[in-house]
């Protein structure tokens, strides 16, 4: 993988595939960590969306588990203070109890002293508030908790309380204060008496603890729930700063990587106009002295016409004939570059329609000869109508060309395992063929197998062909075997502008 | 009468010049042209200053203008004919190494009235030389003199 991994890596698009490395003190700060090392290179694996995607999951997950406990924590805190009030109520009640009860016995003992009915005031409170008293009490507390019992058994101490006092309030109606001096003395209900004070002391003071260990609880919860918070917090910082890192070092790259195709750019434009100038001045200077060279050459045959022998006169011819084949090949090379530089105009081409017009021009080359054609149904394709013209131009030329020694010439043209992505188009003729061994040189500029004695030509037409369908972004290949004919193939790309 | 109008031939290159003069001597063309080696001479020319201060009055029949000239080239002598009242009837046709497609628009768009490409051979040159010396020289009918003489100068 490490091989792949930094043949990819080429300047341009360095940090933008390849995961981007952590800086030295986050390697080292992982490295002590060695359970967190599988991990941390499947996500340097990742791609930066996919990690961006994952640090913000995490931040949400964050947020979420942040949520969560502050909400149970704030659900705690809302139940121990609703508890505390009814604690506080709790309280309140039982020492009112306790003040009636009090109330409800010495008003009874004074009565019972002097008889006074106004004295039993407090009684007859006790005995219309106690089912009230009790009943809110018992509201107060859990049911089957050891402060619900205690309040029955305080009814019962009250109840019991209340009827022995009764009974001494009708035997002091009935038979004077002497029948009840004892009772007057020492109280009635005694045994009763101390059973409700003392159930509501430690009734008060259970509720009491219990409210103070739910103080201890809140507090707690509260302290929790502050360092959750900013822990929670920190956490989410740091990874949300982690993810604004990524990003941001993903933006870098990406805008590295803009400048330097931005640059490239402008170099390309620079040279491009470079080569257009040089082009230029070859078109321009350099066929001057060829026109001259020709030019003076014939002057020189025609003005010496009777005094050059026939040696001489083909030495003449050579010269004219050099210049003008020169002339012809920087023409052709002027043809080549423009080729690679002209600005392509992309449209619907009709091949049959072009193939037909191409044939129609070459029908200087067609006469005496015998051809048998086949041309299939072409369909139509996306690309600049001129220059592919020029293609089937070259290879048409080419096949009417090698085909020459033929009596009978066989030239196919047709589309062959045509795919969804792309389009083969070949041209087969049964000419003169080439050896496989330099199927390779065939595109080259000023490549040719064949002697300029044999065909003629100045080895440019399959260059272009190649440069052309190069760049409608298709291939170029041949097959053929000496004395074989060959096969030429272009491929282009289907359009593209479907996707 | 109108073949007494001479032919302005533009040409920097002296080999070029004696080749072009060379076809058309072929139709006994060449003692009307009048060669001019830069295009500040084709514009001394068509304006009667400098060595032409002295020429007979009147514009000639055509000029054979070169696109690569020393001084002033020939779009620049093209732009001045064009812009020009008294010379913009003066058919321009340039002649010219150059097949680049920009020199072509630019010229068309300047008001040429032809543009030929040096052909390397020289049978094909001597053939375009000798139709354009007879075409523009013999069988095209130039402006009438009045018609271009906004300025009042009168042979």
């Amino acid at each position: 993988m490490g091989m792949d991994e930094s043949n990819r890596q080429q300047p341009v698009n360095a940090g933008a595939e390849s995961p981007l490395p952590l800086s030295p003190w986050g390697e080292r700060l992982l490295a002590r960590v060695s359970f967190l090392g599988p991990l941390v290179h499947t996500f340097q694996k990742r791609s930066i969306e996919h990690r961006v995607l994952a640090g913000f999951g995490l931040v949400f997950a964050g947020i979420l588990v942040i949520s969560a406990i502050s909400y149970r924590n704030m659900t705690v805190l809302i139940r121990n203070g609703h508890q505390d009030q009814r604690s506080h109520e709790f309280i309140q009640v039982l020492a009112a109890t306790g003040v009636a009860i009090d109330d409800a016995e010495n008003g009874h003992r004074r009565f019972l002293v002097t008889g006074d009915e106004s004295y039993l005031a407090a009684y007859h409170t006790l005995q219309e508030r106690a089912p009230e008293y009790v009943g809110y009490l018992r509201e107060l507390t859990a049911p089957h908790s050891l402060q619900r019992a205690r309040v029955n058994e305080l009814e019962q101490s009250i109840t019991q309380q209340l009827r022995e006092e009764r009974a001494a309030i009708d035997l002091r109606h009935e038979t004077g204060f002497e029948s009840v001096r004892t009772m007057a003395l020492a109280g009635v209900a005694k045994t009763a008496l101390d059973s409700a004070r003392r159930l509501q002391a430690q009734m008060e003071q259970d509720e009491t603890k219990a409210l103070a260990q739910r103080v201890i609880e809140s507090t707690t919860t509260t302290r929790s729930s502050i360092i959750l918070l900013i822990t929670g917090a920190l956490l989410l910082f740091v990874l949300l700063a982690a993810v604004y890192y990524l990003i941001r070092r993903d933006i870098t790259a990406r805008r590295r990587i803009a400048d330097e195709l931005h640059r490239r750019g402008e170099l390309l434009e620079a040279a491009n106009k470079e080569l257009e100038a040089f082009s230029y001045s070859v078109s321009h200077d350099l066929r001057a002295p060829l026109r001259h060279i020709d030019g003076y050459a014939s002057l020189l045959r025609k003005a010496s016409s009777t005094s050059l022998d026939d040696k001489a006169k083909r030495y003449l011819q050579t010269i004219s004939e050099s210049a003008t084949r020169m002339g012809q090949l920087i023409d052709d090379l002027l043809v080549f570059s423009r080729m690679g530089r002209q600005e392509m105009l992309r449209g619907t081409v009709n091949l049959n329609q072009l193939i037909a017009s191409v044939l129609h021009d070459l029908r200087h080359d067609l006469q005496d000869r015998a051809i048998s054609w086949t041309i299939a149904q072409l369909p139509e394709v996306t690309g600049d109508a001129a220059m592919l013209r020029q293609v089937f131009m070259n290879l048409l030329a080419n096949a009417i060309k090698f085909t020459g020694t033929r009596p009978q010439a066989i030239i196919e043209i047709g589309s062959w395992g045509s795919s969804q992505e792309e389009l083969v188009l070949f041209v087969r003729d049964n000419g003169v063929g080439f050896d496989m061994r330099y199927a390779n040189k065939l595109f080259g500029v000023f490549q040719r197998l064949h002697r300029a004695d044999e065909f003629e030509g100045t080895g440019i037409g399959l260059a272009n062909v190649r440069r052309i369908i190069h760049r409608h972004g298709g291939k170029t290949w041949a097959e053929g075997a000496l004395g074989e004919g060959a096969t030429f193939y272009v491929s282009l790309p289907m359009a593209r502008s479907l996707a | 009468m109108i073949a007494s109008k001479p032919i302005l031939l533009a040409e920097d290159n002296p080999r070029d010049a004696e080749l072009a003069l060379a076809a058309m001597e072929e139709h006994h063309l060449a003692d009307k042209v009048i060669l001019c080696h830069d295009g500040a001479e084709v514009l001394d020319y068509l304006y009667c200053r400098g060595q032409f201060k002295t020429r007979l009055q009147g514009n000639p029949a055509v000029v054979l203008l070169d696109l690569k000239m020393p001084k002033v080239d020939g779009l620049e002598v093209l732009r001045t004919i064009k812009n020009d009242a008294a010379l913009k009837p003066i058919p321009v046709v340039m002649l010219t190494s150059s097949r680049e497609e920009r020199d072509l628009v630019e010229s068309y768009a300047l008001g040429a009235n032809a543009y030929v490409v040096k052909p390397v051979e020289f049978h094909q040159f001597l053939k375009a030389v000798k139709e354009l010396g007879v075409f523009w020289g013999m069988i095209n009918e130039p402006p009438p003199e009045g018609a271009s003489r906004a300025t009042g100068r009168s042979t």
